[in-house]
């Protein structure tokens, strides 16, 4: 297989002071528009408002903060329980139990616009309609940097993942969207499905600025004393290490079916794991499930990647995208 | 409501790790930051193993605190207790807290009954503390499968809380269920001003739940269980809480909880 990294457009815009700089790597980025500090954003769901954490990081030193899922009215959310512990991982089918929109904006997004950090709310729904009105809301809300579009959750019974797994209805869904906001758009895959690179080019050509990869894997624990499912949900969604090389693989197929730049995310919990989806084709990553283990773990993260990024003599995150070396 | 301390995530050494009770350790370690604000029902986050396949923290409350120090007193249950058991003095352990929110003793009971079934007994040790240090007359019934698995009746009688015992076996104490002890204490005392607070496993809490109602006893329970984050934001730990204007909402045991008004808690 030839190099194809070499002939792709850049995903990412260099800014002056990284090229200028030649003792320092530049750890920011912009992607999809998105201009961040470093590449190093927060997966929805597993860093809430941003408030939650603000006993141990200042927000204003993460890239970019995604906050939970978001859908048109308040979810109440499943029943318990919600999650179970696997190996080096976790299962969690919470249901997205979530304020609503005007819950977000009247409530969240104010505290939120104290940070100097770009917020990107992840929205979700049942039906299109849901999607545009969510959108609208926050077209019209102070304080929104973009959106991500979460067609992948595997949790709801309709909605959700079943838009992330039909390239038509990926198409119809993110065409409606685009032409509700000029905020950049990001579309939340699932790796629930055969060939991801059919929805991440649907996905593509319906107008979506970046895409996020991946969501959790669809899985299942059985308590063999009881018989019983270890979620009231039955199954769940798979995060932390365990799904780590799933997503490794499909960032690296999706950078090879598309031009837009690519979030990189599934179980990256130090800077080393970050720097696999770079070299993958990631333009930037999102820590997920650690944040619940190391509450420092997105800056954790950030501290790793400018330490390779020095060790090999490294100017920016731009030198690693996409460099996948296939002897 | 006090306020609550700002949380901090640290590391620091096992003190000691014992053996109290069959199946049931206490665990001692040095927490400056976190033994001078946790409050009674508050809880800890625990790390116990990095680089295991063990990926989440364990929830332990803070059983007491004495000067810098903190001991959690825990339950072998699983995998992740299992290997805590095994820290030595000297092994280190990464710990964030104080979490949750407290009692609420806005109004002073006489008496406070303490109501703790089987490890749930932990989670009232730090409240039973402070009662006695407000000089709050205090009862605490505590419940065990059996003698061996008898838990905090020397440390309640040490800080000289009149406590009685219940056991599934009668191998000492009451022999049956700890609610039973409390329909007795209800029904041959003459109580003035009496408040419930009970940790224990579920079938203990709505029955706790149900004696409190039935006989008008303020009650509060605190919550356990499973937890991703702790910190609020993975919405794993929540419970069904009845709403004033009707209807439910999930609340996080980590963060509206553990302590919740036995009420409102839909079973």
């Amino acid at each position: 297989m030839t190099s194809s990294w070499q002939q792709k457009p850049m995903r990412y815009t260099w800014s002056e002071d990284e090229a200028m700089s030649d003792t320092h790597p530049s750890l920011e980025v912009t992607v999809a528009d998105i201009q961040m500090k470093n590449p190093v954003m927060t997966a929805s769901g597993t860093f809430g408002y941003g408030s939650e954490y603000v006993d141990f990081i200042d927000l204003n030193q993460i890239g970019a903060i995604v906050v939970k899922g978001i859908t048109s009215v308040p979810w109440v959310g499943n029943a318990m329980p919600r999650i179970f512990e696997t190996p080096s991982g976790m299962l969690n089918a919470i249901g997205l139990q979530n304020v609503g929109v005007d819950g977000f904006i009247d409530k969240k997004l104010p505290y939120l616009r104290n940070f100097d950090v770009p917020v990107i709310v992840n929205i979700c729904g049942e039906q299109v309609e849901e999607y545009l009105e969510v959108t609208e809301k926050l077209d019209a809300a102070d304080g929104v940097a973009a959106i991500e579009l979460n067609i992948s959750c595997p949790n709801l019974h309709c909605g959700g993942m079943s838009f992330g797994v039909d390239p038509k209805l990926t198409d119809e869904l993110v065409k409606g969207v685009r032409k509700k906001t000029s905020l950049p758009l990001l579309v939340k895959l699932s790796p629930n499905i055969t060939d991801i690179t059919v929805i991440a080019r649907a996905a593509e050509d319906a107008g979506a600025d970046g895409l996020s990869v991946i969501n959790t894997a669809l899985g299942m624990a059985i308590d063999i004393n009881t018989r019983r499912p270890q979620l009231a949900n039955i199954t769940g969604g798979l995060s932390g290490p365990a799904i780590k090389p799933i997503a490794v693989r499909m960032v690296w197929q999706v950078y090879n079916a598309v031009s837009i730049p690519i979030i990189g995310m599934g179980g990256i919990m130090t800077g080393d794991d970050a720097i696999e989806f770079f070299i993958a084709g990631a333009s930037a990553v999102a820590v997920g499930t650690a944040n619940f283990v190391n509450p420092r773990a997105s800056l954790d993260v950030v501290e790793g990647i400018k330490e390779y990024l020095e060790q090999h003599r490294l100017h920016s995150i731009a030198e690693l995208v996409g460099s996948l070396e296939i002897p | 409501m006090p306020t609550l301390a700002k949380k901090v995530d640290l590391s620091t050494e096992v003190i000691s790790n014992e053996l109290i009770a069959e199946n049931h350790y206490l665990l001692r370690c040095s927490c400056p930051e976190i033994a001078a604000s946790t409050l009674p029902g508050q809880f800890i986050h625990v790390l116990i193993s990095q680089g295991s396949g063990l990926l989440l923290r364990r929830p332990f409350t803070v059983y007491t605190v004495e000067d810098d120090q903190i001991t959690m007193l825990y339950q072998l249950i699983g995998e992740g207790t299992n290997v805590l058991s095994g820290l030595k003095c000297g092994d280190s352990i990464r710990v964030l807290g104080p979490l949750g929110n407290t009692f609420d003793l806005s109004v002073t009971p006489n008496p406070a009954i303490i109501v703790g079934g089987g490890a749930g007994i932990a989670s009232l040790m730090l409240l039973a503390t402070a009662l006695r240090d407000a000089d709050v007359h205090t009862l605490a019934l505590v419940g065990s499968m059996n003698q061996a698995r008898l838990l905090s009746v020397k440390d309640l009688q040490a800080i000289g809380v009149d406590t009685h015992i219940a056991t599934d076996d009668g191998s000492v104490g009451h022999h049956g269920f700890v609610t039973e002890l409390l329909n007795h204490t209800l029904e041959t005392r003459d109580l003035q001003n009496p408040a419930i607070y009970a940790c224990g496993p579920d079938g203990m809490l709505r029955a706790v739940t149900k004696i409190g109602l039935d006989s008008g006893i303020p009650t509060q329970l605190a919550m356990e269980n499973r937890m991703g984050c702790a910190l609020g934001v993975c919405l794993g730990c929540v419970c069904k809480v009845q709403l004033p204007e009707g209807g439910f909402e999930y609340q996080r045991v980590c963060t509206e909880g553990p302590v919740f008004n036995a009420k409102d808690i839909v079973w």
